[in-house]
């Protein structure tokens, strides 16, 4: 058995007088796509957070390939391969597809005293990175992303994890608003981050975008892991059953 | 074809600016046959140059989506710390480090207001304008001051602030006016600061999200208007050698007017250094050019206006397509 490459233990977090997670625990294989779903307010995106480093948990411990991390920033989860794709935010529209690519992590040359942006070497290297998350159907990396659909627009987005090293990403319903088309297009790139090792958490509170792809299934709700299941062992009504319910039970009906 | 245009000019928001100056240029080429000439010329660049060492800079800080209503301020008072420095005896360089150092104060000061106590800029810097203003008053009672000597107390340093180069009619402000836009030109579109500063005005949660030290980078455009609107102020002095505490009255609209006829959207992430400068010289332009054609000067406001009504008109139409 593989080692688990992130291992989430007992997870609480409290906002104010809320408590978003009692007690969670996860754990995530490489090349594998783990679902996260449960309904609204379950806590899917708080755990997602604490382990991007966007929150800090109350309680609990993160272990990154069996060494525990604490993470005070995403800038500091990201140096350490873990990745996380926002559904709305993450790209600026007004700018074109490189800039956005290397935004923050701008590849600098020095000409005399100066540091200016070799843009030269960022082009080459986002036509090679979406290359390899294949979307072809980009035409112009000089194009506005304003001007891209919503499907390249997260396949960018997944594109700029991959090259800057993620061994784990975290797509926080990274389909909402897609049409169906896209969606196919979308689910082709997280395929391809199995195919290449990456560990997926993938959240969603939409089973069907995601129950083809996942290996495995987490379930939240209102902060509490309801359970986790393996695809084979569910159907796909019988995990809407569970989410619905909160309850494991809900399995031996269906199955 | 007109797709084309539209296309063109949102990649380029500079260029619906360029050809309107050529517009006005031609126009006022025929009205007056002065307009051509290199007197007037040295005219259009020492006024514009006033303003547009401002509206520059201002362009940079409205990409990074933030207004500064106190330039007009800041200028007054530059040049009247200027004057007071030098009148007191202070070396003439450290003088001109005081006066620029109070603009880059007052940058400092609306950027760490905008920024900790998250408060619009526009309400920020209104605020900062008018107590600047009532300081200025009541610190000069209302009167102007000039320098003592006038222009042959520093002639080298007026000289090179905003002198006549050689015997032409040309002043030196062009010069720096000329180098700001080229640098800050170069800043925006080849350095990482200018690449955060569209990310933080184009849309400042992905862009803290990716990394980009955002509160940072609109500190820095702050600091950057303040220490060059006094920077203005120098100029000013330089070709006037006197200030008085009302000076730059209604600039603060002018840089921005100047910023908006260039392509930059009052929202953020769009804009363009270089339309600024046109748009500063186009101002001036105007502004000359209705005195020459023998217009009454009360016209410059109403025609600025509506070239900026027609600006931002145009730059939304072309938007949507």
């Amino acid at each position: 058995m593989k080692e688990p490459i992130v291992r989430m233990v007992n997870i609480h977090k409290k906002f104010g007088e809320v408590q978003a997670l009692k007690g969670v625990d996860l754990e995530v294989y490489p090349g594998e796509i783990v679902g996260l779903v449960g309904d609204n307010g379950a806590g899917k995106t708080t755990l997602a957070k604490i382990l991007a480093g966007v929150y800090s948990p109350d309680r609990g411990e993160i272990y990154l390939d069996g060494e525990k991390v604490r993470f005070s920033s995403p800038n500091e989860a990201r140096a350490r391969g873990v990745g996380i794709v926002y559904q709305d935010t993450g790209l600026v529209p007004l700018m074109d597809i490189t800039r956005n690519f290397f935004l923050g992590k701008e590849i600098l040359k020095k000409i005399g005293p100066l540091k200016v942006l070799d843009k030269r070497k960022m082009k080459q290297e986002v036509k090679r990175a979406l290359d390899k998350v294949g979307i072809a159907s980009i035409r112009n990396i000089d194009e506005k992303v304003a001007f891209l659909s919503g499907g390249e627009r997260q396949a960018i987005k997944i594109g700029r994890v991959l090259f800057f090293k993620a061994r784990v990403v975290i797509l926080d319903e990274p389909m909402r608003a897609l049409s169906v088309k896209e969606v196919g297009k979308v689910l082709a790139v997280v395929e391809r981050l199995k195919e290449s090792q990456i560990a997926v958490v993938y959240i969603t509170h939409n089973i069907f975008h995601i129950y083809r792809t996942a290996d495995r299934f987490v379930i939240l709700d209102k902060g509490i892991k309801v359970g986790e299941v393996r695809k084979e062992d569910i159907t796909e009504e019988g995990l809407i059953n569970i989410i619905r319910t909160g309850r494991m039970e809900a399995i031996k009906k269906t199955s | 074809m007109i797709q084309v245009i539209a296309r063109s000019i949102k990649r380029f928001p500079e260029i619906a600016a360029g050809v309107s100056f050529l517009v006005i240029c031609v126009v006022f080429a025929i009205l007056s046959n002065r307009f051509l000439t290199l007197s007037t010329w040295g005219e259009i660049l020492a006024t514009g140059a006033e303003l547009g060492i401002i509206a520059v800079p201002v362009a940079l800080l409205m990409i990074s989506g933030n207004f500064d209503l106190s330039v007009g301020s800041t200028y007054a008072l530059s040049g009247m710390v200027f004057i007071w420095a030098l009148n007191s005896g202070l070396h003439p360089v450290i003088s001109l480090i005081i006066a620029i150092a109070s603009g880059a104060g007052v940058g400092f000061f609306n950027g760490t207001v905008v920024l900790k106590m998250h408060i619009h800029s526009f309400i920020v810097t209104l605020g900062v304008m008018m107590l600047l203003r009532g300081l200025l008053l009541v610190w000069t009672e209302g009167f102007p001051a000039s320098v003592k000597g006038g222009k042959a107390a520093h002639p080298v340093l007026f000289g090179l602030l905003a002198g006549r180069i050689g015997r032409t009619p040309l002043r030196t402000s062009a010069i720096w006016f000329i180098l700001t836009t080229a640098v800050l030109t170069f800043v925006l579109f080849n350095t990482r600061h200018g690449n955060w500063t569209f990310a933080t005005g184009g849309d400042v949660e992905s862009a803290r999200d990716e990394g980009v030290l955002v509160d940072r980078v609109q500190l820095i455009n702050f600091v950057i208007v303040g220490s060059m609107a006094a920077v203005s102020g120098l100029l000013e002095v330089g070709r006037m050698f006197s200030a008085f505490p009302t000076l730059g009255v209604g600039m603060e609209l002018e840089t921005i007017a100047s910023a908006v006829i260039g392509g930059c959207l009052l929202t953020g992430g769009v804009g363009s250094v270089f339309g600024a400068f046109i748009g500063a010289l186009l101002m001036s332009t105007v502004r000359i050019g209705l005195v020459l054609a023998g217009a009454p000067a009360y016209w410059y406001q109403a025609f600025i206006g509506l070239l900026v009504i027609i600006a931002v008109i145009l730059r939304e139409r072309m938007i949507k397509i």
